[in-house]
């Protein structure tokens, strides 16, 4: 941060960000400019939300900034959870509506500008006809294949990335249980919004553990496709899956339990059972 | 011929009164430790009775001892593979209930209890939990608890008896009880040796007294179960087992053990015994008849030169085979054959012999009339008050003419000296029961003396420690002569 370095004896003496921010726009060095807010956008809302394209994982974002405050709107992004405990309604209706957690940014005041003038911006561009959908790699059988290897880490990712069964569980045919670190993705295919929604978070992780974990090695376009290809034949698969595992595990492990107490009674069947003069005292007691 | 030396002990329950005094100096220097409370490493039980632990001769609770496996023999409650079953739980062990839990008494109360009506009692509190305790068993409850049934007649030794029989001991004028003090048998099979884990417990080569390792020692508690006489107590506070160590420090130099020493009616003899290891499990597994036969036969002869070539072969000191030639038990067991063990069903060898008291009927009841006066002065042994199958049963494993042997035996003394101080028995009377036990007149002197007016020098002949030998093992005796004598328990503030 430029900004420290350049007044540190002051920039200790003042709290954090406030104080650092307030000097900044008093130098008037290192503001953030309104062509950066596609730049964030992109790499901190783009894999959730879109302008004017629909719906993906969170909601279209067109129009947002003249549908509410300035106001409503840094504090929903700097943290939604909290703002959604504190009782506003519009953001619980939200919230209620899309049963997703948008994770908490760690942007500035001035970023956060920035971002709402490129939304704003965009939001008035009229929507461009016949664009021509960039070239995606067509989804094949072999390559929802090799997505599977992907998820166990059988087949390593190029850039060297973590498989992700080491923090991801997937209840499918004969992968192993995975991690318990980060959510559950058998139904992560629907839940996230579609490929879209699962590319975008490939593309640019939103989850900060997932976000520092790709940082320095991201996935390329064909391990994004296959793995998404993956996910939604997990999905799919999964409708015509029945809960009998959960069942047969409280049932199985009843039965285990009864034989092992079976055992245990058998093998130690002549054990000393009371004390040796536990008929005396009986006796005594009963004739008081 | 693998001769080795071991130091063992008689009993003789004729002159036991059931004082505890050997009990209460046994406790006073080795039991009175927190968690040893309840430890009685030498206790004296009243016969018949349950015993301490309660019932501790009943092998089918307490699973001790060994049992006849083929032409061999196996642990009972033990072993390797009994063992590792019940490593982490050793379910034939006896709790602390059937011990009895100790407890003292709140003393303070009776100066420092505010004034009222009533006197201050001083009431029982426990040694372990340290709540009040109603106490309902005790160390030897069967005597403060004396006769009654269920304590008397609970007598596990009644098992031959039958109904009838058990009734008839129980009759007044019939009743009554013997003393039967007990500490460790340091056996020449110890199934508490054979039994432990860890290999905490081992058999001293010079004198053969069993001790439990306190480093060794990891609890699992196999030897309180394998030890038939239950003779090894666990330490609830040091997690360790501990059991009777024949007061060895007393012995290494010259003295009896505690236990000894205090004897009030002077019952207790100690000595060497040599005996042959070779013969152990040939000896052990033999059948239950000739149990006894075959223990006494595996202790040999200290005169006979073949077996003190052997034993000094085997590095038996000259004083050590002196000391076995003067021993008081040799006497006892193997020249007068009185001493038997106790229960030798349990297949331990132990070293413990016992004089089985002599209680000859003194009155007999007819037409409802109780006569004190029998026709002879003594009757018979076949009257004696206690029954032969009983006294069989704890001496001999049910082998009754062994034990009428050593009664016949102890009755033919008696007349004998009946008729050498008092003199007005019968000659014919005195000299048919001598003979019927092959017994002559110096030998009967012999054991009234040893019984009656031996001194201590007499009553233990305790082997010298021979101390300068271990030393020599470790060190060069000369140095540790230099290196010994005074010294400072704290470090001077100059020199050094």
């Amino acid at each position: 941060m430029p900004k420290l370095k350049l007044l540190p004896t002051i920039a200790d003496r003042l709290s954090k960000k406030i104080g650092i921010l307030t000097i900044a726009s008093i130098i008037g060095i290192g503001t953030v400019n309104a062509q950066d807010g596609e730049a964030i956008f992109k790499q901190s809302c783009g894999m959730c939300h879109s302008v004017g394209k629909g719906r993906v994982v969170g909601p279209d974002l067109k129009g947002v900034t003249t549908k509410r405050k300035e106001e409503w709107l840094h504090k929903f992004i700097k943290a939604s959870q909290s703002f959604i405990k504190e009782g506003d309604p519009d953001a619980k209706a939200i919230y209620d509506e899309y049963q997703v957690i948008m994770p908490d940014q760690n942007l500035s005041q001035d970023e956060i500008k920035s971002i709402l003038t490129f939304i704003a911006n965009k939001s008035d561009e009229k929507p461009a006809e016949n664009v021509e959908a960039p070239k995606a790699i067509p989804l094949t059988a072999a390559l929802i294949m090799k997505g599977r290897k992907y998820f166990e880490g059988s087949e390593p990712f190029v850039n060297g990335g973590t498989a992700c069964i080491s923090c991801h569980n997937l209840d499918y045919d004969n992968i192993i249980p995975g991690g318990m670190l980060a959510k559950d993705l058998t139904k992560a295919h629907s839940r996230l919004g579609g490929d879209d929604g699962i590319k975008g978070i490939l593309n640019a992780p939103p989850f900060p553990a997932m976000t520092s974990a790709y940082k320095n090695n991201p996935l390329t376009e064909e391990e994004i496709t296959s793995l998404t290809g993956f996910l939604m034949l997990v999905d799919k698969d999964k409708v015509h899956r029945h809960a009998k595992d959960s069942s047969g595990l409280l049932f199985g492990g009843f039965i285990g339990l009864c034989i092992i107490i079976t055992l245990i009674m058998i093998i130690w069947n002549n054990k000393k059972r009371k004390m040796v003069k536990q008929h005396i005292y009986d006796r005594q007691r009963d004739t008081i | 011929m693998d001769i080795r030396a071991q130091v063992a002990m008689v009993f003789h329950l004729d002159k036991c009164i059931g004082c505890h005094t050997c009990s209460i100096a046994c406790k006073n220097i080795w039991t009175d430790r927190k968690g040893a409370e309840y430890m009685w490493w030498n206790n004296v039980e009243t016969k018949p009775g349950t015993g301490y632990p309660t019932k501790w001769e009943n092998q089918d609770i307490y699973k001790g001892g060994w049992v006849k496996d083929g032409n061999s023999i196996s642990l009972k409650g033990t072993g390797k593979f009994k063992g590792l079953k019940n490593i982490f739980h050793n379910p034939h062990m006896p709790v602390l209930d059937d011990y009895y839990e100790p407890w003292t008494y709140k003393y303070q109360d009776l100066f420092t209890a505010p004034e009222g009506d009533d006197q201050p009692t001083a009431r029982p509190v426990s040694l372990v939990t340290g709540e009040h305790v109603d106490v309902k068993s005790g160390p030897n409850w069967d005597d403060d608890m004396g006769g009654s049934k269920d304590y008397a007649r609970q007598d596990v030794n009644f098992k031959d008896l039958t109904k009838a029989e058990q009734e008839a001991m129980f009759q007044l004028e019939r009743m009554t009880f013997h003393y039967l003090p007990r500490i460790c048998n340091h056996c020449l099979n110890p199934a508490c040796v054979a039994s432990c884990p860890s290999g905490a417990l081992y058999k001293r080569g010079e004198d053969g007294v069993v001790l439990i390792n306190q480093e060794r020692c990891r609890a699992w508690r196999m030897c309180v179960t394998a030890c038939p006489y239950k003779k090894s107590y666990y330490n609830w506070n040091t997690g360790k087992s501990e059991k009777c160590v024949l007061c060895y420090p007393r012995l290494e130099s010259g003295q009896a053990p505690a236990c000894f020493h205090s004897c009030v009616g002077r019952i207790r003899y100690l000595g060497v015994l040599l005996y042959d290891a070779d013969k152990i499990q040939a000896v052990a597994s033999c059948n239950e008849d000739e149990l006894v036969d075959r223990q006494l036969d595996i202790y040999v002869n200290p005169f006979d030169p073949e077996v003190i070539y052997n034993a000094k072969k085997n590095g038996i000191a000259d004083s050590t085979i002196t000391a076995a030639q003067k021993s008081p038990v040799y006497k006892f067991v193997k020249e007068w054959k009185l001493a038997l063990p106790l229960h030798p069903e349990f297949r331990t060898l132990p070293n413990l012999f016992y004089v089985p008291a002599l209680l000859p009927g003194m009155a007999s009841v007819a037409d409802g009339v109780y006569n004190t006066t029998s026709k002879s002065l003594w009757g018979g042994i076949e009257s004696n008050r206690l029954p032969m199958k009983y006294l069989a049963s704890l001496f001999s494993a049910g082998n009754v003419n062994k034990v009428s042997d050593v009664l016949k035996r102890l009755m033919a003394v008696r007349l004998h000296r009946r008729g050498v101080t008092v003199g007005d028995l019968k000659k014919e009377e005195i000299s048919e029961a001598m003979n019927e036990v092959s017994m002559n007149a110096d030998t009967a002197d012999a054991i009234f003396r040893l019984t009656t007016l031996a001194t201590f020098d007499e009553r233990f002949v305790i082997p010298p420690a021979h101390r300068e030998e271990s030393i020599e093992m470790l060190e060069n005796t000369a140095d540790f002569k230099g290196s010994t004598g005074f010294g400072f328990k704290e470090r001077p503030a100059r020199g050094l």
